[in-house]
């Protein structure tokens, strides 16, 4: 992964997706918080295919299992701020640092979460998040995880994915389903109504 | 649009709103404010002026939702201004 100067990133929001950019470039999660660390497919109105695997850290203290909480977060961190940044950028034509100096992500409301599988250390998943809505800077998501299967080049595999596959979950049955999500909700707020909010 | 046309509208709305008890709709005026009046959760105030713009046929910008306030009087002037606006366009 290059790192891209900030006119190769604008050309990128303008005309492209998120697909092999830093996921770093886009949120404002630290090393520690930041739980995506590739995209492998982006539609920008549509949706995203987003991994990670879990680190030492990630799973200290916790039997060497990656926390549901943790999950639930890195498809938050894939799909409403991944992509709402992106379109956020769009619209406003400028840099996700520029986003940074007016908005702070915040959580809305999670609906219901299903778990069928868990997730150990070094184990890649994917997040598989398709955009319900997205208004007022606030992006709704349904999506799914899925444990990676070992040794699978997840580029070359979402290289040829399409819009109709990412709403079908339409994926090689070696994919193993982790979780279910429904209506991951998040919302960029003005950073002085956040601060008004506090006092 | 007069402002008590617009109150009917709204009240409308509200009674789809899940989220907020219809009984506590009797007696709802200008001065009622959706957070402290009738406990409408805040999150849910984005979904109450999504179904607003597709009752009165109107379009928010997101500077307008940012600085929306929380009593019937607010979404009101809004609905308002959002014509006005519209009419100058």
């Amino acid at each position: 992964m290059t790192e891209e100067t900030g006119e190769q990133l604008s050309g990128r929001i303008n005309n492209g997706n998120l697909v092999g950019l830093n996921p770093a470039r886009v949120m404002l999660h630290g090393p520690t918080k930041l739980l995506v660390d590739t995209y492998y497919w982006h539609s920008p109105n549509k949706g995203i295919v987003a991994g990670y695997a879990p680190t030492e850290r990630d799973v200290e203290d916790h039997f060497g299992v990656f926390r549901g909480v943790d999950q639930i977060e890195a498809f938050a961190l894939a799909s409403i701020v991944s992509c709402g940044s992106f379109l956020e950028c769009r619209k406003l034509k400028c840099l996700p640092d520029g986003l940074k100096e007016k908005f702070v992500p915040a959580f809305v409301s999670i609906g219901q979460v299903n778990f069928h599988y868990y997730l150990e250390l070094g184990d890649r998943f994917i997040s598989i998040a398709n955009i319900k809505s997205y208004k007022w800077r606030q992006m709704v998501c349904d999506g799914r995880i899925y444990k990676a299967p070992k040794d699978l080049d997840l580029n070359a595999y979402f290289a040829d994915f399409t819009e109709e596959r990412l709403l079908n979950y339409d994926i090689s049955k070696d994919f193993k389903l982790v979780a279910e999500l429904f209506d991951i909700t998040g919302r960029a707020i003005l950073i002085e109504l956040f601060k008004k909010n506090e006092e | 649009m007069e402002r008590q046309e617009i109150l009917d509208g709204l009240l409308e709305v509200l009674r789809t709103v899940r989220t907020i008890d219809p009984a506590r709709l009797e007696g709802v005026t200008e001065e009622t404010d959706f957070l402290t009046d009738l406990n409408t959760p805040s999150t849910e105030l984005i979904n109450i002026a999504a179904k607003v713009e597709h009752k009165f046929g109107i379009e928010f910008e997101d500077d307008d939702i940012d600085h929306m306030g929380s009593k019937v009087k607010d979404i009101i002037d809004l609905i308002l201004a959002v014509e006005e606006r519209g009419k100058n366009a």
